[in-house]
């Protein structure tokens, strides 16, 4: 590349390019680009496809031409019955949890600088679902579950970051002291189940698989509610991490503070996550694949939030559809069903780190 | 600006940096004058990118302060001074196959605001700054795919966009073959000319002689000397500073002074130091 140093134009003396400025890009900084428009249109169609079969399917479900009447509330009693007590609430806490996860994974990955730094890697399910089982089953009536699933999320936060040493700046060692964290919190679990009355150890076992049954309208308005204010505050964080993404130095050049980003974005992730354990059990594999599955989908080159929480939902969706349609004698929980996945996933993820030298 | 009673936009004092317990500089003060290029140099080890990092406030003095337009630079809101001062840093990471014209827009995180994410302003210094240093063919283009010299070239772009009176350059050549550290050094010489401060740490005491309009050695967390590079660089000097015997003379493409090191024999410090081989070789 040669450059004629007589005719180098300055900031200054070049005219302004022609193209009108962007709405788009005036609002959110990323041009709008074709891959990303296909790419959030397929996530679209196929939480739609997702949310109308998770409706329909099953024996209880409602025929797909009764769905406008029966959401319209004008259908058969019975139909109003299974959507409003069974598969609405459902569908919505997948949505919310889903989104949650995602969201929660960008940010914990953006943080970590890791793809494996994802908040069920790093031991924050585990911590929550020990929590809930310490505040359901070992001091039964002290803390509401989800206050001790939060608890238990933030010891296991504090936990890691502590462990790694030098808050959050060495993203490696967090993600493997996470994963002593996580081992120490399912112990904990196991002998909170183990010493529980039967009874009881069986409703909270169920809900440690990560499952969507018998979830309430209350269990919905928890993380919906959860979600409306923590998914704002993780786009406004979003600029900022994708800078901190290029290094240290280079996003206190462009006028990030590394430190202060890094703590708001990891307190809201902790509550992301924490909300969707609370409402969903600690279900694996979402928030660690959505933001790679949002990236590649996207093209995107940054943490993405939006994009992750879309993906997120639409994951948990489609995979508990799965789950209740799967021709097996029992019905699996979704978390059993996105854990297998997601072994497969980390497992493929893990080789190629491993080939590019990062773990 | 400087010499005419004014306080120049850049300064330190008292600086104490300190990466854990080990204190690198300590009582350090130092002036950046105004529409200088200025080199800062200095063996290893000397402090030369501690210093430049204290400037840039990517760290935090444990006494003293740097000043920005006479106030200390960690009192000013951190995109405020992003939008007076610039910074290069070492090594810094690109992400995952951004394009060239994503990073360059990078440059303009300052000037966004939550509700205003971009704008005709950015698109035009963005594009400015990318025609500036020669990578506007790129711009669509990887910068994983890009050759070292072009991807030193994108990171200045980046820096330029965010349009700042002063840069800051840490190592900017290192990696790059001499064809395109001498390039990124011209790049740099045009940028001063069009009426930035630059600040920059260079190894190659040749290439600072040669760029620098103002010129700071520091050994051991000290500075030495400072000033126009023929008063800096003279043999006595270096042989204090890095230790090595050497003669100066002209550069004779630019009269700026050009350290020729001395003849093996000469090195007084590399003959007394090295181990005496058992059995020399006879030579033909």
């Amino acid at each position: 590349m040669s450059r004629a140093p007589a005719a180098v134009p300055t900031v200054a003396t070049l005219p302004a390019p022609a193209a009108s400025p962007d709405r788009w890009r005036a609002l959110t900084g990323h041009p709008l680009r074709g891959r990303a428009v296909v790419g959030v249109a397929v996530l679209v169609v196929a939480l739609l496809v997702g949310a109308v079969l998770s409706l329909t399917a099953g024996r209880l479900g409602v025929p797909i031409g009764d769905l406008p009447s029966a959401l319209a509330g004008t259908g058969s009693r019975a139909q109003t019955t299974v959507l409003t007590a069974l598969r609405l609430p459902r569908l919505g806490v997948a949505v919310a949890a889903g989104a949650a996860l995602g969201a929660a994974g960008a940010v914990f990955q953006s943080v970590t600088r890791n793809p494996l730094g994802s908040p069920d890697v790093i031991g924050l399910g585990a911590g929550a679902a020990a929590g809930a089982a310490a505040a359901a089953l070992v001091w039964p009536g002290v803390v509401p579950v989800a206050v001790g699933a939060l608890i238990g999320s933030v010891l296991a936060t504090v936990a890691v970051v502590a462990g790694a040493g030098g808050g959050a700046t060495a993203p490696l060692r967090m993600v493997v002291v996470g994963i002593g964290v996580a081992a120490m919190a399912l112990a904990f679990v196991q002998y909170a189940l183990s010493r529980a009355r039967l009874a009881d150890a069986q409703q909270v076992d169920a809900w440690l698989h990560g499952g969507l049954d018998g979830r309430r309208v209350a269990d919905v308005t928890l993380v919906a509610v959860a979600l409306v204010v923590l998914l704002p505050l993780a786009l406004a964080l979003s600029p900022r991490l994708q800078l901190l993404e290029m290094g240290d130095d280079a996003a206190t050049g462009l006028g990030v503070r590394p430190g202060r980003t890094r703590a708001a974005a990891v307190v809201v992730g902790v509550l992301l996550t924490t909300a969707a354990v609370t409402a969903s059990g600690p279900i694996t594999f979402v928030a660690l694949a959505a933001p790679q599955i949002a990236r590649r989908l996207l093209r995107s080159t940054g943490p993405g939030m939006a994009a992750a929480a879309l993906t997120g939902a639409t994951l948990l969706v489609l995979a508990d559809v799965v789950a209740q349609n799967l021709p097996l004698p029992v019905r699996l929980p979704v978390g059993i069903v996105t854990a297998a996945l997601g072994g497969v996933y980390l497992a493929a993820l893990l080789v190629r780190e491993w080939r590019k030298g990062t773990v | 600006m400087s010499g005419d009673g004014t306080q120049d936009r850049l300064s330190a004092q008292g600086l104490r940096l300190a990466y854990d317990d080990r204190v690198v500089v300590d009582g350090l003060t130092v002036t950046i004058p105004d529409g200088s290029f200025t080199v800062i140099v200095g063996p290893n080890a000397c402090g030369k990118s501690t210093l430049l990092r204290a400037l840039a406030r990517t760290l935090t003095p444990r006494a003293g302060a740097v000043l920005l337009d006479g106030r200390p630079i960690l009192d000013l809101a951190s995109k405020d001074v992003a939008r007076r001062l610039a910074l290069l840093p070492q090594s810094p990471l690109a992400p995952a196959s951004i394009t060239v014209e994503d990073l360059v827009s990078r440059g303009r995180f300052p000037y966004q605001r939550l509700l205003r994410q971009w704008s005709a302003d950015d698109a035009r210094a963005v594009a400015a700054a990318m025609a500036a240093t020669g990578v506007a063919d790129l711009a669509r283009r990887p910068v994983d795919e890009l050759s070292g010299g072009q991807r030193q070239r994108v990171w200045l772009a980046m820096s330029l966009a965010q349009e700042t009176p002063l840069l800051l350059l840490d190592e900017p050549t290192t990696f790059l073959d001499i064809a395109h550290q001498h390039e990124v050094l011209d790049l740099c010489a045009e940028l001063h000319e069009a009426g930035r401060t630059l600040v920059a740490v260079l190894h190659d005491l040749n290439q600072a002689s040669r760029y620098a309009t103002h010129l700071i050695a520091m050994k051991d967390g000290r500075v030495v000397a400072q000033g126009a590079p023929a008063e800096v660089v003279t043999a006595e000097r270096i042989r204090d500073v890095f230790g090595l015997a050497c003669r100066v003379l002209p550069d004779p493409e630019t009269g700026t002074p050009m350290v020729v090191p001395a003849r093996r024999g000469a090195h007084t410090r590399a003959s007394s130091d090295l181990p005496v081989p058992p059995s020399p070789v006879a030579s033909p």
